[in-house]
């Protein structure tokens, strides 16, 4: 599976009965939910660290952004926003984003079970302090309606970069939707997938129970990739695909300036050539994180905020070339 | 069925199309949608529930519990169409009949089936003794089925007598 499989994750939305929806709130009602969020997480069990997203610099919320602990919505969002951490960052609560909350846990591999039973723990402990707005035949109450229900996406992080040079991907995206299933780029919503990473998530949540969901993902994930390792023995035949691979290992060892996007397609490359066994060098894992680590502002949150793109580029590619020693 | 636009593949997705009041129905196979924007590769669910939800309403009706806006918090079924975005947990019960076409459209169901909150709220707090019974029964058997999807057979089985000591 980690041939094809990044991470998983979990998210479930929620809101509070007492208030009006996110789209409708006062600062100041904002930013009483924020401490009510912050009061009901203090005896559950588990230490987090609370982000005032109007504390924190523009570069700092990119960071988190790329980290997948904020979307993209929440980082142009009004005052009155904050996202709750834990030690480990594999827990994140986003407070006043689409919805008074957003629980999300992440988990690297394939683990959408235990990344759920988490999910659903820390959700049983806030129930228990909040009033979770909730009706008997729609579920959880949510802003926007195609969240109704469960309130939970389900989602894989997969590497695809087979189905994605053959142009299957298209295809079986335009299929999923029938399977109650959307797959999406790298950042989530409306965003365009860079390097062959994909998210596959779960698209209905009403009238199906979190646990049919998460077996539903499952299913088609375990399918997508026997297509993925299908595709990939049928390239990796070939001369002028293992040469590809190669050369993009030769570029990553050198280079000296490099951007984002190609370093991506790069490490995209290198990691087929790994998973495959045609490389020996860094582990799948390994370059996991590194894909992680040379975002642009998570770059600048490590070296300095005050870089230009240049000085970033020069930097990435000095940290590609140390992990590839 | 052929598809409408290359007439050589199988048709598998049936498009239809309100533009400026026009509207326009299409059977495309799945290459074609692709290429015409009409698949599902990275939709922007958000952004089209209000267009969604358009092109289910005409803007002139009252909703029809009676509410031209939600009590709690102001919203006008204007409001949520423009935006795609619903005011409140109250709205909901408002706009209920309003709501529910394209509810089901997204979903393809009505009933949630999944779990509940550990303590609930009650949702009417001056509820008649019999009203109150009548919920426990309606939880206890939501349960009962979410136990026996989950192969729960023990918790289903004491779950099944509480609601016969109910019942009877």
């Amino acid at each position: 599976m980690s041939e094809a499989v990044v991470s998983t994750r979990i998210r479930l939305a929620r809101n509070l009965k007492e208030y009006p929806f996110p789209i409708r709130l006062s600062v100041s009602q904002a930013k009483e939910i924020v401490d009510l969020i912050d009061d009901a997480l203090k005896d559950c069990g588990i230490k987090f660290h609370r982000i005032d997203l109007d504390t924190v610099s523009e570069t700092m919320k990119i960071a988190l952004l790329e980290r997948h602990l904020i979307s993209p919505d929440f980082v142009s969002g009004e005052q009155g926003r904050a996202v709750f951490l834990s030690d480990d960052n594999a827990i994140s609560i986003m407070v006043n984003e689409e919805d008074h909350i957003r629980l999300q846990v992440i988990r690297d591999g394939f683990e959408p079970d235990e990344a759920y039973a988490v999910a659903d723990k820390l959700d049983n402990a806030l129930s228990k302090k909040l009033n979770f707005a909730f009706h008997e035949k729609l579920g959880y109450l949510t802003q926007c309606p195609t969240n109704l229900g469960t309130g939970m996406r389900a989602s894989v992080m997969l590497h695809l970069p087979a189905l994605e040079l053959t142009g299957a991907v298209h295809r079986i995206g335009a299929n999923l939707s029938k399977l109650g299933l959307t797959i999406r780029g790298l950042y989530g919503e409306s965003t365009k997938p860079i390097g062959a990473f994909f998210q596959l998530s779960n698209q209905v949540t009403l009238g199906i129970s979190e646990k049919a969901a998460i077996a539903n993902l499952k299913n088609i994930t375990t399918q997508l990739i026997s297509q993925e390792m299908k595709a990939r023995e049928n390239l990796l035949g070939k001369i002028e695909v293992e040469d590809k691979i190669a050369r993009a290992l030769g570029v990553l060892k050198t280079a000296l300036v490099i951007d984002h996007s190609e370093a991506m397609s790069l490490l995209s490359l290198v990691r087929l050539g790994v998973a495959s066994k045609k490389l020996n060098t860094l582990s799948t894992d390994s370059i996991d994180r590194l894909i992680v680590e040379i975002q642009p502002a998570s770059i600048m949150t490590k070296c300095g905020e005050e870089m230009s793109p240049q000085e970033r580029d020069i930097k990435r590619a000095e940290m590609i070339r140390e992990r590839f020693q | 069925m052929l598809c409408q636009h290359c007439q050589k593949n199988e048709a598998t997705t049936h498009v239809k199309t309100m533009i400026n009041g026009e509207y326009a129905e299409y059977r495309l196979c799945p290459e074609c949608a692709h290429e015409m924007g009409y698949d599902s590769m990275f939709p922007d669910f958000t952004a089209d529930f209000g267009g969604l939800l358009g092109s289910f309403l005409s803007a002139a009706l009252p909703a029809r519990s009676g509410a031209t806006h939600c009590k709690l918090c102001g919203s006008t079924m204007n409001d949520i169409k423009k935006t795609g975005k619903v005011g409140c947990s109250e709205c909901y019960d408002t706009f209920f009949s309003e709501l529910m076409p394209t509810i089901r459209n997204v979903h393809g169901n009505t009933e949630h089936i999944g779990k509940r909150p550990v303590i609930e709220y009650e949702t009417v707090e001056d509820d008649k003794p019999e009203q109150q019974e009548d919920k426990k029964l309606e939880s206890l058997k939501a349960e009962l089925k979410q136990a026996i999807e989950d192969e729960n057979f023990e918790r289903a089985a004491e779950l099944r007598d509480k609601i016969k000591e109910l019942e009877a």
